[in-house]
């Protein structure tokens, strides 16, 4: 026990390689795949519980602030370890991916029909891909992870996508790979930075990168434009994953063409991977840079939210209006992750996980009733409340709190954010206007939208008379699936009501990072203006 | 005293010791050749023979790789240090790999296998002898022997049309850029009065001693791009290789993607990094570096460009590999103006190792990836489009997903060999903080995404398309099987762990060249 709590993180990566390794080996042996799924869903729900081992009291923090940290060398040669630890930022992350993970597969229990094997093989592979994401301290291994998880999404969606399944799976890795190249020659050129001006050798290991940076030893202003370069070859990374406003069409295709499964986590952690990496990298590597182009951030995540909201409303698709739904949800987040205040961070933390809750159910709904039909046109239903009343009920409750009605989970998120753009001090205050309060505003009208196309499609498809004849004989939801929904459900309610015990785990990481982000400001100039008589110059 | 003068002049300072695993590929390809003649109806047999002389060569390779420090020998004409050594340990997996392939194509069609067999060996020794010469004239020889036997081995099916097309267009071409190059090599000896490499390096260190005709070598150098470039298939040399590369038969084309582009890198980096270095104070020598530098920077953005964009337009597997060949070639010469713009011995050193592992792992996955073309390609290559591999992911899954493996590699992703080399010749490029080279290093990752597309294309067709037409599942004999077992070994190996090699890659000088103060 004490092996696996020493090496928890290594163990919830290597789990699910390991469930693959033998599903594949059971598959060669057996030659059915009848029991795969099994397999499988034991895996997934193994590897849920020893993450919950996460939540143990005796974790030690380490200097760096992180919990369970491994440090092993990898490639000696260029100085990169196998370095892992989780924080708060990256905690609950992980647990909505171990989380997520067996309703991923309880879902696809009779969509997939083909190849079965490979697709659970593939889930399994995606699993600690993204888990490896968001542990790794270490850029190098950080970025093999973020390109990792590429791999079996491509597949997911190439092969048991939809009918424009081959254009949407290389729109998807084609996109995500142009922006984290970008992000890779934006490591290796930070390796040299960090070798020429600490005379330490290069070093890929982010805790050490920003401990050279908090004292004074590694600083990107005395090269001219390095800081803004490496900024945003990391931030065009992120920006693409998450995604933000222009760089955002491969979303849709990819969400509307993947199996059911595919688009659950795809929303739930896969598009998390973006946002994540903005506050794990970009503001603590780039504080300066971050506050500097904070505006570009904030008006693009305003864009988005209304471009999607927008949108959204014209999809005659279910799946599709989701899609475009999780854009503007993901210009929230951006926003409230921009707006530097602590409310707004820690909101935008936990919209994050709101949206992975809620959106991932609103794609398994869509799952269901594609399965039942093989359509998702809204024009195919109507009066669904009718024949399916339970399954309406959930897609209600899921709705409402997708548009962030009291009590359930997007509330808290949105609210936060909002007031913490309120609060902001990031946008310019002129005499006559405070452009914070300004763009708090335009976000909040993305809300009243996010109502109305979500209302309305919820009316178009349930309410009413039914008028498709198609539609008369649907079976309500099975056993299985309500069992798979009301994890969700109780996690909607719970995080509206109480977001407490969630917010705590941030608190520290957010408070450190906002306060660094807006020390700086004075920071730098004090430091300029400090340095000749600095103590530690003058021992010397 | 008069027949002591006598004595020294017609011993040379000969160490056999020193070009031992040459010479043994050279003999061997001697027996290849004889026993072919005595018994010609024992067609197994020269394969095998083939493979023992590679494995006895790599012995005592490794031997000299693991111990010995860099030294010269035969009168400075023989180098002997990890830039050869490395190299030749590439070029022997490459022709042991290709012997292993090649076995399905040769029991599929009547070609002469001992034949075949002898000139992979010759090539094979023209290409140590590439990597070994620090003479300009043993790295013409080299070149020779190696260009000489690659023409023939294009051509080796000669009822094919487009094999003997191959043949010629290689061939003539390939003697009118070894004449550039030959011609290159004279007038640098006109302007520098050696051809030793090391003599030549010196030149530009002692500030007494002049070089006779600046211009000369700046045309001289400029030759020998072009002669390297052809071999290297750097652009706009590299007109030739997508027919060629397209009519040769596959393990042939193989071959040439990974053993000779790798040896004329081997020459290219000898002669240029080491032997054309910059020197302060020395005027001449910053001309020269400059110019080269500057010039191969360019042509190695023009060749990715050029390579990526032709392929995402090919229909034939075969053509879209070689397009993909002459784009990492490209990136192998990011590595290259890395080690040219090194600040320090060691740095260079280390981007010259770094150049090495590139193309290790590049002739890895690339010969991987022709093993299961060739093995799919049936008789006279007649499989070779795109939609001859439709949906069959999921008929023939062990292979596909091997071949989707090497199609990973070959774009790069993490885990795979692949990822590590292009992290690697990236890193001295960015190293070097010269704004030229960032912008090649920007122009490497921009046509790295570029070449997502026809890879991914490949996985595509085999994974994400039905099948209509019907699928012989193919027959894998075991000298394949053993080659795609080295090949994905290899892969994952130099991706996971490929520390030991790196390591062992750079632990040592480049070269033997004495120190120089920059």
């Amino acid at each position: 026990m004490d092996y696996i709590f020493e090496n928890l993180l290594t163990v919830l990566i290597l789990l699910p390689v390991a469930g693959a390794a033998l599903t594949l080996a059971y598959h060669m042996v057996t030659k059915q795949e009848e029991q795969i799924k099994w397999v499988t869903l034991g895996f997934t729900l193994l590897n849920f519980l020893v993450s919950l081992v996460l939540f143990s009291k005796s974790a030690v923090v380490g200097a760096s602030g992180f919990s369970f940290e491994q440090n092993v060398p990898w490639i000696r040669s260029i100085n990169t370890n196998y370095h892992i630890g989780v924080d708060g930022l990256s905690f609950w992350l992980v647990i909505l991916t171990t989380f997520i993970m067996p309703i991923a597969v309880l879902s696809s229990w009779n969509a997939v029909e083909k190849r079965k094997t490979a697709f659970y093989v593939f889930l399994l592979l995606l699993e600690s891909a993204m888990i490896g994401v968001f542990v790794s301290l270490d850029l190098l291994v950080f970025y093999l992870f973020f390109e990792a998880s590429l791999v079996p999404m491509f597949f997911l969606i190439g092969i048991w996508g939809g009918d424009n399944r081959i254009y949407a799976a290389v729109k998807f890795f084609v996109f995500t790979m142009f922006g984290s190249l970008l992000m890779l020659a934006a490591i290796i050129a930070l390796y040299y930075i960090y070798a020429d001006q600490t005379g330490l050798g290069g070093t890929f290991d982010l805790t050490v990168i920003l401990t050279a940076l908090k004292n004074g030893s590694l600083s990107f202003s005395k090269i001219s434009q390095a800081g803004t370069l490496l900024f945003w070859a990391f931030a065009i990374a992120f920006m693409i994953k998450v995604p933000v406003f222009p760089l955002h069409t491969w979303l849709p295709d990819a969400h509307t063409e993947a199996p059911t499964a595919g688009s659950v986590i795809l929303a739930a952690v896969l598009l998390k991977m973006g946002t994540y990496g903005l506050m794990r990298f970009n503001f603590t590597l780039f504080p300066d840079q971050s506050r500097e182009f904070a505006m570009v951030f904030i008006i693009l995540a305003i864009i988005g939210i209304i471009y999607g909201a927008l949108v959204a409303m014209v999809q005659p698709d279910v799946k599709r209006l989701v899609a475009y739904s999780s854009v503007a949800h993901m210009g929230f987040v951006i926003l409230g992750m921009f707006s530097f205040t602590e409310l707004g961070m820690q909101g935008a933390l936990y919209q994050m996980l709101n949206h992975g809750v809620t959106t991932g159910a609103l794609f398994l709904l869509v799952g269901f009733i594609y399965e039942r039909r093989h359509t998702r046109a809204i024009t195919e239903f109507g009066g669904i409340a009718n024949v399916m009343p339970i399954y309406a009920t959930i897609f209600i409750i899921t709705t409402m709190a997708s548009i962030g009605l009291p009590f359930l989970n997007g509330f808290v998120g949105e609210f936060l954010i909002m007031v913490g753009m309120f609060q902001s001090q990031v946008l310019a205050v002129t005499a006559t206007v405070n452009w914070n309060y300004v763009s708090a505003m335009l976000a909040g009208t993305g809300v009243i939208f996010a109502a109305v196309y979500m209302l309305w499609m919820a009316q178009r498809v349930f309410f009413g008379k039914v008028t498709n004849a198609k539609n008369k004989r649907l079976v309500d939801l099975s056993w299985r699936e309500i069992g798979l929904m009301l994890p969700l459900l109780a996690l909607m309610v719970y995080m509206g009501v109480f977001p407490k015990p969630f917010l705590k785990r941030s608190d520290e990481v957010i408070k450190s990072i906002q306060a660094r982000i807006m020390q700086q400001a004075g920071g730098t100039i004090e430091k300029t203006e400090l340095k000749p008589q600095s103590p530690a110059e003058g021992e010397k | 005293m008069n027949t002591f003068f006598l004595f020294e002049l017609v011993t040379p300072a000969t160490s056999i010791k020193a070009i031992i695993p040459e010479l043994i590929i050279a003999i061997a390809g001697i027996v290849v050749m004889l026993y072919d003649s005595y018994f010609p109806k024992k067609r197994g047999v020269t394969g095998a023979i083939a493979l023992v002389g590679i494995a006895l060569s790599a012995v005592f390779l490794l031997a000299m790789w693991v111990n010995d420090s860099p030294a010269s020998s035969w009168n400075g004409m023989i180098a002997k240090d990890s830039l050869r050594l490395n190299f030749s340990l590439v070029f022997l997996l490459v022709s042991a790999m290709t012997v292993l392939i090649s076995s399905v194509w040769a029991e599929r069609e009547t070609i002469p296998v001992g034949e075949y067999h002898a000139l992979l060996l010759f090539a094979t020794f023209g290409m140590m002898m590439m990597s070994a010469g620090n003479d300009l004239v043993i790295i013409f020889l080299g070149l020779e022997t190696l260009s000489i036997a690659t023409y023939v081995m294009a051509g080796l099916r000669k009822g094919d049309l487009r094999s003997n097309e191959s043949a010629m267009k290689y061939f003539i071409l390939g003697s009118f850029a070894s004449a550039f190059l030959l011609y290159g090599m004279a007038l640098t000896y006109g302007a520098t009065g050696s051809t030793n490499l090391t003599t030549i390096a010196e030149t530009f260190t002692k500030p007494d001693a002049h070089v006779n005709f600046p211009a000369l070598l700046l045309v001289g150098g400029a030759m020998m791009i072009i002669g390297f470039g052809f071999k290297i298939a750097m652009a706009p040399f590299h007109v030739w290789t997508p027919d060629v590369y397209e009519g040769a038969p596959t393990p042939v084309t193989g071959f040439m993607a990974a053993g000779p582009k790798a040896a004329a890198f081997a020459s290219f980096l000898r002669v240029f990094v080491l032997g054309f270095p910059l020197v302060a104070g020395i005027q001449v020598s910053g001309y020269l570096h400059q110019s080269w530098v500057a010039v191969i920077a360019i042509l190695a953005i023009f060749t990715m460009s050029i390579g990526n964009v032709a392929a995402i337009m090919q229909t034939n597997v075969k053509r879209m590999l070689a397009y993909s060949s002459i784009a990492h070639a490209g990136y192998a010469l990011v590595g290259f103006v890395g080690a040219g713009m090194a600040k320090t011995d060691q740095a260079r050193d280390v981007a010259i190792a770094s150049v090495a592992f590139y193309l290790l792992s590049y002739a890895v996955t690339n010969l991987g990836a022709f093993a299961i073309i060739t093995l799919l390609s049936q008789k006279n290559d007649r499989r070779m489009e795109f939609d001859d591999y439709n949906g069959i992911g999921f008929k023939s899954p062990a292979l596909s997903f091997t071949l989707s493996l090497f199609m990973l590699s070959l774009l790069g992703l993490p885990l795979t060999a692949g990822f590590l080399g292009k992290v690697l010749v990236f890193r001295p490029a960015l190293e070097a903080g010269n704004s030229l080279l960032t912008i090649l290093v920007v122009a490497a990752v921009v046509n790295t995404a570029i070449s997502a597309y026809y890879y991914l294309r490949l996985i595509v067709v085999m994974f994400f398309r039905e099948r209509t037409s019907t699928w012989v599942q193919p027959k894998v004999p075991f000298a394949l099987t053993a080659a795609l077992i080295i090949a994905v070994i290899g892969v994952l190996y130099l991706g996971i762990a490929g520390d030991g090699i790196i390591d062992r890659f750079s632990h040592q000088p480049a070269t033997s060249v004495e120190r120089v103060e920059r």
